[in-house]
């Protein structure tokens, strides 16, 4: 199909892709600035804050695929049947800075944790001395990623599952002696991998170059090389600002060099694997393996549901003395104060959040509409729409600001919302793309032989048999938007406030206590479009087996 | 209700034709079937028919319904009623709601309720209206859109295989039923089929799709 002449798509493409391609040249003509980037480079620290960036982003992504590849594994042979999307949805929800800020809570040593085990167990009736958050080697830093980049991985290789005849295949390799793990591995996981090569590219980036998760839980002297970057584009100073700006454009070239030698390593690593699965040995005692990543799973999900616990604790409480597990009084005082800073924000929040996803909504449907007969199609428009998540945000943010200052809307909400677009269109494309295409062709065709025109044919066939996945979509583009940051913080050149600016800021100047308080948000916002959204799909059509999931 | 005509009707794709020109003429309350091997266009010629061939197939020749002209008419003004090889009731829908959804006539909600509700009984589904369409079975799924096409008041009644999914003791009574309504209204049928059993009981003239001659059409 010629997807030339089909106006929705172009449409689309260029909500996406002017402003990037924009904002890169713009990064790159404000960025070359030879002064600027030598001053970059004679920063005290700047090399170890770089390879601070790459060591964390590589180890957290590396273990999350591991991690995502297992759990897969492990719930197609059976274990938590059918309760996966329940187990990962709401961790998938939750931004990056809520989980952020809750795990610098939990894990701090005056943390929910330590106060689990204080002073009973440890004896210590005053927080200890130690470094666990922050750590200079980024560990924290790791464990968050880690959390929050399975969930997604796993979602990812689960509409990767779809594509595969995994059952067929695992079949084979349980008549030829394997175990289930062993022969999912071995048959199975490459053809999953292969397809998740965009999410998990868009993963190692993110892994190298964000901040939400670095400001809380990153190290401090020096921080990670994006965390400083966003020091020297908030100070008032233009010479640190251009500083800042060259420094775009080394992040662009460490992770240009670190795809790169992502993909070599990728490379030698099938050419492992191959080995491994030529190797013939069959495991028979798969039962070891389960049972520790069974626990590992239920700890990962704890530890997210305690950071939760955490910034709803730390946010309702006056002073938390240390062994307390709960706050001894929750602050009615606080509780008002905050009610009155949150409910501007929360509602900037939220009208931003819903107004992305309908406009995301309004240009995606169009263009899956023109492209529901084509596989192909589909699938390079799906491409097209997430290449800029395997940028540095920052790189082509701060040239999208100049572009939308140019255009004479930067700092406007319109401006906000074209760039959180940028970030929540291609997982609306992902959902309903291929819903669409599911759809039986010939339900329409029916329709309009029996007199209807092919419009009304559209809302009162095809729209309804959409809505469920519409919903799903909207409570994604809901979540991806309200934990965007530094989208936010450029497009809005700073003069807009939304839960997850505010909640960065204060946890950027160690204000946990307010920052929790904007996290509580962070959280909310997103589990409420959930549950709205599952909801909604459960009522509607809720007796009509024939109806799409 | 008028007799209706294709007349040098040949479809191609990519320069090549799916079969020889055919001209047919179907009387009102007549069935015509129409058999060819798979893939020799059959059901291409029922979308031409209908005005929904994808744009990568070519078509020339007249449709007409008695003395009017439909070749270039949109598919919703045709009132070609077509049933397909599946029933294809819309899933979201109840019984009742697929009925209404064809009924063409304009009364009041009550009456059209009523009217739906006839009908339902008349082919043996009393009081099946608000049932899901998916707990239906193969045969019931069958009638139920046979009514939606029926109600939609069609001027030519085609049919693309419509009991091939049905099991025999079903597909004898269903079509049976579809071939007594569409002579009782009075409808030209064009039935494309390639069961023997399906030909015999329609009755009427037989076409059969035959390839295209070689040269000519290689452009």
């Amino acid at each position: 199909m010629s997807v030339s002449r089909r106006p929705a798509v172009w449409v689309l493409l260029s909500v996406s892709l002017l402003p990037t391609a924009a904002g890169l040249a713009a990064a790159l003509w404000y960025g070359l600035d030879s002064a600027a980037l030598a001053r970059v480079l004679a920063t005290p620290g700047v090399g170890r804050s770089i390879a601070t960036s790459v060591w964390t982003g590589s180890l957290a992504t590396l273990i999350a695929l591991v991690l995502a590849h297992l759990i897969v594994a492990m719930a197609a042979s059976g274990q938590w049947r059918g309760r996966l999307n329940a187990l990962m949805v709401p961790l998938l929800a939750m931004p990056h800075l809520a989980i952020g800020i809750g795990l610098a809570l939990v894990l701090a040593p005056s943390g929910l944790l330590m106060r689990l085990v204080s002073p009973w167990a440890t004896g210590y009736a005053l927080p200890p001395d130690w470094l666990i958050v922050n750590d200079p080697a980024g560990l924290s830093l790791i464990a968050g990623l880690v959390l929050k980049e399975t969930c997604f991985l796993v979602m990812a290789l689960g509409v990767a599952l779809a594509q595969v005849p995994s059952s067929q295949l695992t079949l084979q390799t349980a008549t030829l002696g394997y175990g289930p793990l062993k022969g999912w591995f071995v048959a199975v996981a490459p053809a999953l991998q292969r397809q998740i090569r965009l999410p998990l590219a868009a993963v190692f980036v993110f892994g190298i170059t964000n901040v939400e998760m670095a400001i809380p839980l990153g190290p401090g002297l020096p921080p990670t090389f994006s965390v400083l970057l966003w020091r020297w584009f908030t100070d008032p100073d233009p010479l640190i600002n251009a500083q800042a700006y060259a420094g775009t454009l080394v992040l662009l070239g460490v992770c240009g060099v670190a795809l790169l030698l992502a993909a070599v390593s990728a490379r030698v690593g099938r050419v492992m694997w191959t080995l491994f699965a030529r190797s013939g040995r069959r495991r028979t005692a798969e039962k070891p393996l389960r049972r520790v990543l069974g626990t590992a799973v239920a700890a990962g999900w704890l530890l997210g549901a305690l950071a939760i616990v955490a910034i709803g604790f730390r946010a309702l409480s006056g002073p938390w003395r240390f062994p307390d597990l709960v706050p001894d009084r929750l602050s009615l005082g606080t509780l008002e104060e905050l009610a009155m800073s949150l409910t501007g924000v929360g509602g900037t929040t939220l009208a931003l959040a819903l107004a992305t996803a309908l406009a995301g909504l309004a240009f995606v449907v169009p263009a899956a509409e023109h492209c529901r007969q084509s596989a192909t199609a589909r699938q390079r428009i799906g491409a097209c729409l997430f290449l800029p998540l395997l940028l540095p945000q920052m790189t082509f943010l701060f040239g999208v600001q100049v572009f939308l200052i140019r255009l004479a809307i930067d700092g406007s909400f319109i401006a906000v919302l074209w760039s959180h677009l940028i970030f929540t269109l291609p997982y609306l494309w992902g959902i309903l793309a291929s819903a669409r295409a599911a759809i039986e062709p010939r339900y329409e065709q029916v329709a309009v032989t029996l007199g209807v025109s092919k419009l009304s044919a559209w809302c009162r066939i095809t729209a309804p048999l959409l809505a469920r996945s519409g919903l799903t979509a909207l409570a994604l583009a809901v979540s991806v938007s309200v934990a965007l940051f530094l989208p936010t913080l450029f497009a809005g050149a700073g003069r807009f406030a939304t839960a997850a600016t505010e909640a960065a800021a204060a946890a950027g100047s160690g204000n946990l206590r307010l920052a929790s308080g904007y996290a509580v948000l962070l959280a909310v916002l997103p589990l409420a479009a959930f549950a709205v959204a599952l909801s909604g799909g459960q009522v509607l059509f809720r007796n009509r087996r024939g109806v799409p999931r | 209700m008028s007799a209706l005509e294709l007349q040098d009707v040949e479809l191609e794709i990519d320069g090549r034709a799916l079969f020889a020109p055919i001209s047919v003429r179907v009387a009102p309350g007549a069935v015509t079937s129409i058999v060819g091997d798979s893939g020799s266009g059959k059901s291409s010629l029922l979308n031409f028919l209908c005005g929904i061939l994808p744009p990568a197939i070519r078509a020339s020749g007249q449709v007409r319904l008695g003395e009017q002209d439909v070749t270039r008419q949109s598919p919703q003004s045709r009132r070609l009623g077509r049933l397909f090889q599946d029933p294809l009731l819309f899933p979201h829908l109840d019984v009742a709601g697929n009925v209404l959804f064809g009924l063409r006539a304009r009364l009041s909600r009550q009456a059209r309720r009523l009217r739906v509700a006839d009908a339902l009984a008349s082919v043996g589904l009393d009081g099946m209206g608000d049932r899901d369409p998916a707990t239906l079975s193969g045969g019931q799924q069958a009638r139920v859109a046979l009514l939606r096409v029926l109600l939609s008041e069609p001027r030519a009644l085609l049919l693309d295989e419509p009991f091939s999914a049905l099991d025999d003791d079903n597909r004898a009574r269903v079509r049976e039923l579809v071939f007594s309504e569409a002579r009782k209204l009075g409808l030209p049928t064009l039935l494309v089929t390639h069961d023997a059993g399906d030909v015999a009981a329609a009755g009427g003239d037989v076409v059969e799709l035959t390839a295209a001659a070689r040269g000519g059409n290689d452009a």
